[in-house]
């Protein structure tokens, strides 16, 4: 992060808003899966075109009309067994699913809200196609709660809103959105906070803090893509910019950081601004065409421009002469405010202005600029911009600069900003006020009543910070460790297996946190491993069936056999150590018909021969560490030897498997403990 | 005048919450406080679904969600401050006339086409004023110009035989005028019997009639609407067609809608936009864009010059009932409408054409009584066949009139047409079994009857 700054003395005003799935059986309002499909081609796809819808004042809603204006079309791609007429929007929605409601009164209970008595569903207007029936469903469920963080603070909750997630896009051709209806109606609550986080890491701990509290719940889903949060940032003298897609915590920080840095240079260009003898009114839209003078340009994409018919114009901007080459963020001027605006809203791929090195960026003359600045009359203190387009993308084009010049009089507007990986955000969209809401006419009201709410306010769970306050205490464990259970739905797993086997809690996590990972690495299917198959081999650790040692390879075959028994599944191990013994002999036998490789590539060899050796064994039969150390071994052995392979040394090689084979036997059990300790290191 | 004025200040809300109210003094659209054990909710006061239970006030939250908060002798309430009720305005958008362009005539009668959404209570209110048809679908201006006029302000299931008369009148009035076609705006769930009554009670039918209505109603982004109205008037401008037709989407997608005869067409999904299929005859033709293709060669077509010839008939019978049978079905219920003074009765059989015997002795009365009894079958798809088997020819011995394959809601607008302007029961019989607007066909082909199910292209033809 750059300098520090005094949140507190620039005023900084933040609110998080958190979009997370539930894992409910169906979807909210049908009763089709609640399940993403992943890759797996549609059975279907249906073209739609949505139309901008006359508002209350009867008028075309602004952004639906401009999209609409553009011409595009929207593909919906769906499926016969998991998707319905509901989400095509040729059905009526199905009664208010309610699992999902029962989920969201618990979140509500953990979040002391208010319930709303009687839930109206509203509809929310979406522009972009991503919903079929142009609207979200959504509704009010809590209001007036709060969130405490560590230091004892409480973060305000603002509200939460139970609704239907979009469908998800899956490419745009040309003017054609394609979306995928898997996704859309899958329930989800919208949690907001309350602007009165001051601090970025406060911010990030709030943000936490509300994540871990859905996870607890074990009732939302986990998967990547099913939490959303966005961030409002707003400091004294600004604006309240709203920053979308946030994807990871620790992005949170720099991006409210860069965000109070550019909404303070954006102050500090409105008072230099202002302290000039120059208005908003002065900024006219007064293009003048310039194509005549850059006929013959050497810059390039003007020339082809040109080529193409387009127009070569150009605007004075007086006054602003250095204010577009203002920094705001890192790498970014005023200028690339100006000139995202105008990539986002008409289309075009920049502008070009007079505070960037004209000659040396864009290769013109010096009589060109001579020439615009005449035509343009600049003076000393002017700016001016110039624009390749034609057509309505021109007109669109020049609005925006004007009015976001003219913005800059009052320092931050108002806007929706995307979030990138390098802490910075880029503009989305306008804010434009509250989104407009409006009944849905094809829903009854919901009623809660104070039986239901009662009966769920008693049922909720100790808060996961005070579980893992008391589990790091009880069981002596890293209070890491157990919030790892908790974000992984893990705790009724692990409270099971503690009550059978108390001795070794660490063992207890380890089996079902690091060894599924070490298989989940392994390619191995982890899902397949039920609890009943973790009850089943910690009983068998405490009858002395099995050693710990052997409990990774255990869940390993499971993973390809779910259905044999912990007996049998020692068994299968045990052919494997049989297989072990004869390993020897098929490395010794691979490279001895490989030799020409390992004497021209030496330990190079060890890849290629690699894949040839667990073709042999087959996939999965033996642990690939184990292989390709054996391989390694083998090989060094080989090249430390020099070249010598008689015949004589082979035969002594193949007495001497005899003796490893008690040492390899063993192999299986001190491969786990070899794995988990490079778990270890890597935790 | 009191309850007028609390029809007015309390519009939807029920005695205990008005009581509560008024308590407090908190009329509609004024801005309140709630205060309860629970806390505080600020919003301002909506008008209420008269259905919905009695004992909350429904607010609109600063954020723009409305909730229900429940009211009880413990509810405190404050009001803070009135704002204006929410009323919808639209810019008037007159269009110019275009000389070089058709004229087309559109009349309203009701609808979610002609209607939209009631921002406040949800409701959906009529709408279809010609401003703002213009300001909703601009390019109609492009296609043609149109003159609109609110012939009925219906729900189409409120419409009856007699209006479709007062219809029929209405057109050949328009068709004096210079006009090159008419659409009717109509509510979907019976706009199949209105184009079949429309279809018998014309005379000389020489210019497109078409029909046309929507699933979704166009305060919805993904409304039906626009799109089957531009191709309604777009076939009313220029087809060659001079029959009474119905214009609806022809796939769940927004690109071509399907012509259908007036008498063929029956609206076959309570909330798809495809509702509306031809049923034993392929679609007349299809549009997309401004392209017309036509699938069949024998549509009557269009003869403009000759449109003041269009005539109607004079009347049309209302006591006329549609009865579907089912099995256990007892005499007593034809009983009831023979007693009721009904002059005609078209049921929709099982199977070919029956009905269980247990109907036989209240059907002798009937006949009896020379009231025509009219035959069309439950599956929609085929003919009536009432001399394969004993029981068919048992319901003919009865006077039961065989239909032929006329639709059942189209048999049943046939005959209140046939009542209305036919006295003798032979002369009734004799219209009622002759092809008149093409209800009844002469043959069915294989590509009448198609049902797809979506797996029909996973099944390779066998060896």
């Amino acid at each position: 992060m750059g300098k520090s700054i005094d949140y507190n003395a620039v005023g900084l005003k933040c609110g998080i808003e958190i979009h997370q799935q539930l894992d409910s059986a169906t979807k909210l309002f049908c009763a089709c899966p609640n399940q993403l499909q992943g890759t797996r081609e549609p059975d279907f796809r249906i073209l739609r075109k949505q139309r901008p819808v006359l508002g209350e004042e009867g008028k075309f809603d602004e952004g639906m009309l401009s999209e609409f204006l553009k011409g595009g079309s929207v593909i919906y791609e769906g499926y016969y067994d998991c998707t319905c007429t509901y989400e095509l929007d040729e059905t009526p929605p199905f009664k208010c699913d309610e699992e999902c409601i029962d989920i969201a009164l618990e979140i509500c209970a953990l979040f002391k809200m208010n319930i709303v008595r009687e839930m109206h569903v509203c509809r929310k207007n979406y522009v972009d196609g991503s919903v079929p029936a142009g609207f979200q469903r959504t509704m009010e469920i809590g209001y007036d709660g709060n969130l405490d963080l560590k230091n004892g603070k409480k973060i305000g909750i603002e509200n939460i809103f139970l609704e239907e997630d979009a469908a998800r896009r899956i490419k745009t051709q040309g003017k054609t959105s394609y979306f995928r209806v898997d996704r859309l109606g899958i329930p989800l609550v919208e949690i907001t906070t309350t602007p009165d986080i001051h601090d970025p890491e406060e911010a990030k701990e709030t943000a936490y803090r509300i994540g871990l509290l859905l996870r607890s719940t074990n009732k939302v889903k986990r998967i990547i893509g099913s939490t959303r949060q966005d961030i409002n940032v707003s400091i004294a003298g600004g604006e309240r910019i709203e920053i979308k897609g946030v994807q990871k915590l620790d992005w949170i920080p720099e991006l409210i950081h860069n965000e109070v840095i550019r909404q303070q240079k954006l102050i500090d260009i409105k008072n230099i601004l202002n302290q000039k003898s120059i208005s908003p009114d002065d900024i006219r839209r007064d293009p003048v065409d310039l194509t005549k003078i850059f006929q013959k340009t050497e810059c390039r994409f003007v020339k082809a421009g040109i080529k193409r018919k387009e127009k070569f114009v150009g605007m004075k901007i007086p006054g602003f002469h250095g204010i577009f080459g203002t920094e705001v963020l890192p790498n970014r001027r005023f200028g690339t405010e100006v000139a995202d605006k105008v990539k986002v809203i008409a289309g075009l791929k920049g502008l070009i202005h007079s505070d960037e090195n004209l000659l040396e960026k864009y290769n013109f003359s010096p009589e060109e600029i001579a020439q615009t600045r005449q035509k343009l009359n600049i003076q000393n203190d002017d700016l001016f911009i110039l624009l390749l387009a034609s057509g309505q993308a021109l007109e669109t084009a020049l609005d925006v600069i004007v009015e976001r010049c003219k913005q800059a009089f009052i320092g931050v507007p108002e806007e929706t900003r995307q979030a990138k990986e390098d802490g910075t955000h880029v503009f989305l969209r306008e804010l434009g006020g509250e989104k407009r809401l409006y009944p849905d006419t094809d829903t009854p009201p919901i009623l809660l009543s104070e039986d239901r709410i009662k009966n769920i306010k008693e049922n909720i769970g100790p808060y996961p910070w005070d579980i893992i306050d008391e589990y790091a205490k009880k069981y002596n464990l890293d209070p890491f460790l157990v919030e790892d259970l908790i974000m992984d739905g893990k705790m009724a797993l692990f409270n099971e297996l503690i009550a059978k086997y108390p001795e070794n809690p660490m063992l207890v996590i380890r089996t079902i946190t690091d060894m599924l990972k070490v298989l989940h690495r392994e390619e191995k299917n982890i899902n397949t491993l039920k609890p009943s198959h973790f009850h089943e081999l910690f009983a068998g650790l405490k009858q002395g069936i099995i050693a710990k040692e052997a409990m990774l390879g255990v869940l390993r075959i499971w993973t390809d056999f779910p259905e044999i028994s912990l007996k049998q599944a020692k068994k299968k191990m045990g052919i494997k150590t049989t297989d072990l013994t004869k390993l020897d002999g098929i490395i010794d036998e691979l490279v001895q018909k490989n030799m020409e490789l390992i004497k021209t590539r030496g330990r190079g060899a060890i890849g290629p021969l690699m894949g040839d050796l667990m073709k042999i064994v087959g996939r999965g039969a033996v642990d690939g560490k184990v292989l390709s150390s054996k391989l390694a071994q083998a090989i060094g052995k080989l090249i430390s030897q020099g070249n010598s392979t008689s015949a004589n040394e082979k035969t002594k090689k193949k007495q001497k498997t005899k003796k490893p084979t008690k040492k390899i036997s063993q192999s299986p059990k001190n491969n786990p403990k070899k794995t988990t300790k490079t778990i270890k290191g890597e935790k | 005048m009191v309850e007028e004025q609390d029809m007015k200040d309390y519009s939807g809300y029920k005695p205990n919450s008005v009581a509560i109210m008024k308590k407090f003094g908190v009329k509609l659209w004024y801005k309140i406080e709630i205060l309860s054990s629970k806390g505080t909710v600020q919003g301002v006061v909506l008008p209420r679904n008269k259905f919905a239970p009695d004992g909350f006030v429904e607010i609109k939250l600063k954020n723009g969600y409305n909730i229900g908060v429940p009211l009880d002798k413990n509810t405190k309430i404050k009001v803070i401050g009135e704002v204006p009720p929410m009323k919808v305005s639209f810019d008037q958008h007159i269009q110019p006339k275009n000389k070089n362009l058709p004229t087309v005539c559109l009349l309203g009668t009701g609808g979610t086409i002609a209607s939209r959404l009631d921002y406040t209570t949800g409701a959906v209110i009529p709408a279809f004023e010609p401003g703002e048809l213009f300001t909703a679908v601009p390019e109609l201006a492009k296609i043609s110009n149109i003159e609109t006029e609110v012939v009925y302000q219906l729900l189409s299931e409120n419409l009856t035989p007699q209006n479709w008369l007062e219809l029929a009148k209405k057109i050949v009035e328009l068709a004096k005028t210079n006009i090159d076609g008419i659409v009717i705006a109509h509510g979907t769930d019976t706009l199949s019997y209105a184009s079949a009554a429309l279809s018998f009670l014309l005379k000389n039918v020489s210019i497109p009639i078409v029909l046309v209505g929507s699933q979704r109603s166009s305060d919805r982004p993904s409304s039906d609407a626009a799109l089957n109205l531009i191709h309604a008037v777009t076939i009313a401008s220029k087809a060659n067609i001079g029959e009474v037709v119905v214009c609806m989407m022809g796939s769940s997608a927004h690109d071509y809608g399907f012509i259908h005869r007036g008498t063929r067409v029956r609206k076959m999904h309570s909330s798809a936009r495809h509702t509306f299929r031809s049923i034993g005859i392929t679609p007349l033709g299809m549009i997309r864009d401004d392209e017309i293709k036509y699938f069949s060669t024998e549509i009557k077509p269009r003869d403009s010059k000759n449109r003041k010839k269009m005539e109607c008939w004079s009347s049309i019978e209302e006591k006329v009932a549609l009865i579907y049978s089912y099995p256990g079905m007892k005499g007593d219920i034809l009983d009831f409408y023979l007693n009721s003074g009904y002059k005609g009765i078209v049921f929709a059989g099982s199977g070919l054409g029956h009905l269980p015997k247990t109907m036989y002795p209240a059907l002798k009365r009937a006949y009896d009584a020379k009231i025509p009894i009219l035959m069309t079958v439950q599956t929609l798809w085929g003919y009536t066949g009432m001399d394969v088997y004993e029981s068919g020819r048992e319901l003919q011995d009865l006077g039961v009139i065989p239909g032929k394959n006329m639709l059942p809601e189209v048999a049943f607008t046939k005959m209140c047409w046939a009542l209305g302007n036919f006295n003798e029961y032979e002369k009734i019989r004799e219209v009622l079994t002759t092809n008149i607007a093409g209800e009844i066909t002469s043959g069915e082909s294989m590509n009448g009857f198609q049902i797809f199910q979506g797996v029909e292209h996973t099944i390779s033809p066998k060896e």
